[in-house]
């Protein structure tokens, strides 16, 4: 729950534009939504916000240093997974507390609306109901917002980490070949690019042909891997009883994780 | 990473109802990277994919004309070439301060010879000066000067680089700004013109999708949609060109402004520099040629004589301080022509770098805006199709659907029904 609220608070604007989806009396199910961006936009946010830009201006300019030391795209991975870890760990660390308001202030509400599942208002196009505004309010309140001592009921949406399962070592592996074969490809497209002249027409051909190379790799080296991995999770969800499965960043509350069943059942 | 989570948003396969309970039957979800790819905008994406694309390999390659070991090597040969020039000019000065030194003590003293002062009274007024006091006199002085030179020259350079800076940042904005509007407009322009007709466009299709139709009315009917479409796309493509024709011209404009204001700034941080080393100089060999007077006992001589004596003394200064001028003045120059070959050595790769930067930064924030377009009018089929089949609640990209309705297909035929 924490992760999605994370980037949602750096990129509000792009997030103030989505579209809300109709709810009529009709709608009204036990699927309710938030608008994170609205969250992201209240003072308490806006001031983390802040400080975590500045922060992050500043671990910018140390992890372009650290990049232009490295030597190799292992080198260059390594670096990279150390200073998300810095930037997550600051993160945590100055949202924290506002955070775990946030949990509270729409469990809160959930469990008032007797709902089952909250997810982010981005993946609904239509229907559920809207909770944004009851948990704003709920958030703006001076009042302490206390744990519900009732578990969410039981949801026909499921969900799964994906982030944890790119750490399986087939999405590893196919990720790294890919990583390589983008590598080569820019190399070998530059090349291309710069006996292209300033034919304009042909510079655009060799930037399309570039895009199609690497659709084509990726439909070649990632989409087996993908496509094995839904199948997988359809078939747990199936076992479960669960109808559709979301990514865990989507689910704000409630909703039952699936993660380790999709992980074991990668690993045999 | 990133490419399998953006292949995992999408779900392959075509899910049905699962059935598994009561409400699984009103719940539906939507592959939204399947569907945008029939909105009639999508080919606009990916052209922009592809421009993106070509922006970011020409970073790799064409505009980037040295790597880094070049660079290095020829700031090596500029610093070198630099650092060459002003010793030199050091050199000219001490040996211009040397020779007015010399110049001004032999005019004095033939002055006062002529005044009919003994040699051993002159040389008293002139002060016993060896030839190796002199030498390190002006050595010392010299090395001030170089100090406080180098020190004025970088102050000078570093304020002229600042807003060199300063002054294309603002220019980069100023296009950015343009190219954004433009942008907008062209695409509303696009939406407008896809929204104006399409009533008209649905109701020839319709028509057209009767078998009983004869061939000159169908004929008739292909013809006037085959005209709608034209007339569009030559609006578009002549706001399109309006638009570039439009940003052409103020990028030549902003161009020039930038230029002229850098030309503008840069003349009066060397103006500046030119006059505090020239001041400096003057002090310097002011106190050097005092120092090596001597005492100046002149107690002895007529008014006329020390007037005359003080005459030559000012000529003199004159004479050296013009020299001085002019020796700096060419300094000047040399160092600036090496400086600015230093700068757009290194602004050569900053700027390619940068330039790379700002335009995908642009081309994506351009993308961006229309693939939220594209989304949000795909979204506002979905929810009319949601409406009429009367579902409870339609997700977008779920992860993974056992079960649920995919809405995908129907809303593929809608829009393209809407759009063909």
């Amino acid at each position: 729950m924490k992760r999605r609220l994370f980037p949602t608070i750096l990129v509000t604007a792009a997030l103030m534009t989505a579209v809300a989806p109709a709810a009529t009396g009709k709608d009204l199910t036990d699927i309710g939504f938030v608008d994170q961006s609205a969250i992201a936009a209240l003072p308490a946010f806006v001031s983390v916000s802040r400080q975590m830009a500045a922060y992050k201006a500043q671990m910018d300019a140390k992890y372009a240093a650290a990049m232009r030391a490295t030597h190799s795209p292992a080198d260059r991975q390594r670096v990279t997974q150390q200073f998300n870890t810095q930037l997550n760990n600051e993160q945590r660390q100055l949202a924290g507390p506002a955070f775990l308001r946030v949990q509270l202030a729409i469990a809160s509400v959930a469990s008032t609306r007797g709902l089952s599942v909250v997810v982010d208002k981005r993946i609904i196009i239509y229907g559920g109901q809207d909770i944004t505004q009851q948990v704003t309010r709920l958030l703006q309140s001076s009042q302490t917002i206390l744990p519900i001592g009732t578990a969410p009921p039981p949801s026909e949406i499921g969900f799964v980490d994906q982030t944890a399962l790119e750490d399986s070592p087939q999405v590893k592996a196919a990720s790294a070949q890919m990583s390589q074969y983008a590598e080569q490809q820019r190399t070998f497209f530059a090349q291309q690019l710069k006996s292209a002249g300033n034919n304009q027409q042909k510079q655009q051909q060799i930037a399309a042909a570039y895009n199609a190379a690497m659709d084509a790799e990726q439909n070649r080296i990632l989409k087996p891997v993908v496509d094995h991995t839904q199948a997988v999770t359809a078939q747990i969800a199936q076992r479960r009883g669960l109808v559709l499965i979301i990514d865990h960043a989507d689910i704000l509350y409630g909703g039952t994780d699936i993660t380790t069943d999709v992980q074991n059942a990668l690993s045999k | 990473m990133l490419a399998f989570c953006a292949l995992g948003a999408s779900l392959s396969g075509c899910g049905s109802f699962g059935a598994s309970s009561p409400s699984a039957r009103a719940l539906a979800y939507v592959r939204l990277d399947d569907v945008i790819k029939h909105d009639p905008l999508f080919p606009q994406l990916s052209k922009m994919d592809d421009a993106i694309a070509m922006v970011s390999l020409v970073g790799v390659s064409s505009r980037v004309p040295r790597n880094a070991a070049d660079v290095a090597q020829q700031s090596a040969q500029l610093r070198v070439q630099i650092a060459a020039a002003r010793s030199r000019t050091q050199r000219i000065i001490d040996s211009k301060r040397r020779e007015y030194a010399m110049r001004e003590r032999a005019a004095v003293s033939a002055a006062l010879a002529a005044a009919g002062v003994k040699s051993t009274d002159i040389a008293a007024a002139l002060g016993n000066v060896s030839a190796a006091q002199v030498r390190a006199a002006q050595q010392q002085a010299g090395k001030d000067f170089s100090a406080y030179q180098q020190s004025v020259v970088a102050q000078s350079n570093s304020a002229a680089r600042s807003i060199v800076r300063q002054l294309q940042a603002q220019a980069t904005q100023k296009l950015q700004a343009k190219e954004l509007q433009e942008e907008q407009r062209e695409t509303n322009l696009s939406l407008k013109l896809s929204q104006q007709d399409a009533a008209q466009r649905l109701a020839i299709q319709t028509r057209l999708s009767m078998l009983a139709l004869d061939a000159e009315t169908r004929k008739r009917l292909q013809g006037q949609l085959d005209a709608m479409t034209s007339r569009e796309q030559a609006a578009l493509a002549a706001q399109r060109a309006s638009d570039q024709k439009e940003y052409s011209a103020y990028r030549t404009q902003v161009a020039l402004e930038t230029n002229a204001a850098i030309r503008v700034q840069l003349a009066k941080i060397n103006g500046d520099t030119r006059a505090k080393l020239v001041s400096r100089q003057n002090t310097v060999g002011a106190q050097l040629r005092s120092s090596l007077r001597g005492p100046q006992t002149l107690a002895n001589v007529s008014p006329a004589t020390r007037a005359q004596i003080a005459k030559i003394a000012q000529q003199i200064q004159q004479q050296y301080q013009s020299d001085v001028q002019s020796v700096i003045a060419d300094y000047m120059v040399t160092s600036d022509a090496l400086e600015a070959q230093y700068a757009t050595l290194h602004g050569a790769d900053a700027e390619a770098a940068a330039a790379t930067q700002q335009e995908t930064a642009i081309l994506q924030q351009r993308r961006q805006a229309l693939y939220q377009q594209i989304v949000q009018h795909v979204e506002d089929d979905a929810r009319r199709l949601a409406q009429t089949k009367g579902f409870r609640v339609v997700f977008a990209d779920v992860t993974a659907a056992p079960g649920g309705y995919d809405m995908t297909n129907d809303l593929i035929t809608d829009i393209e029904s809407e759009h063909e």
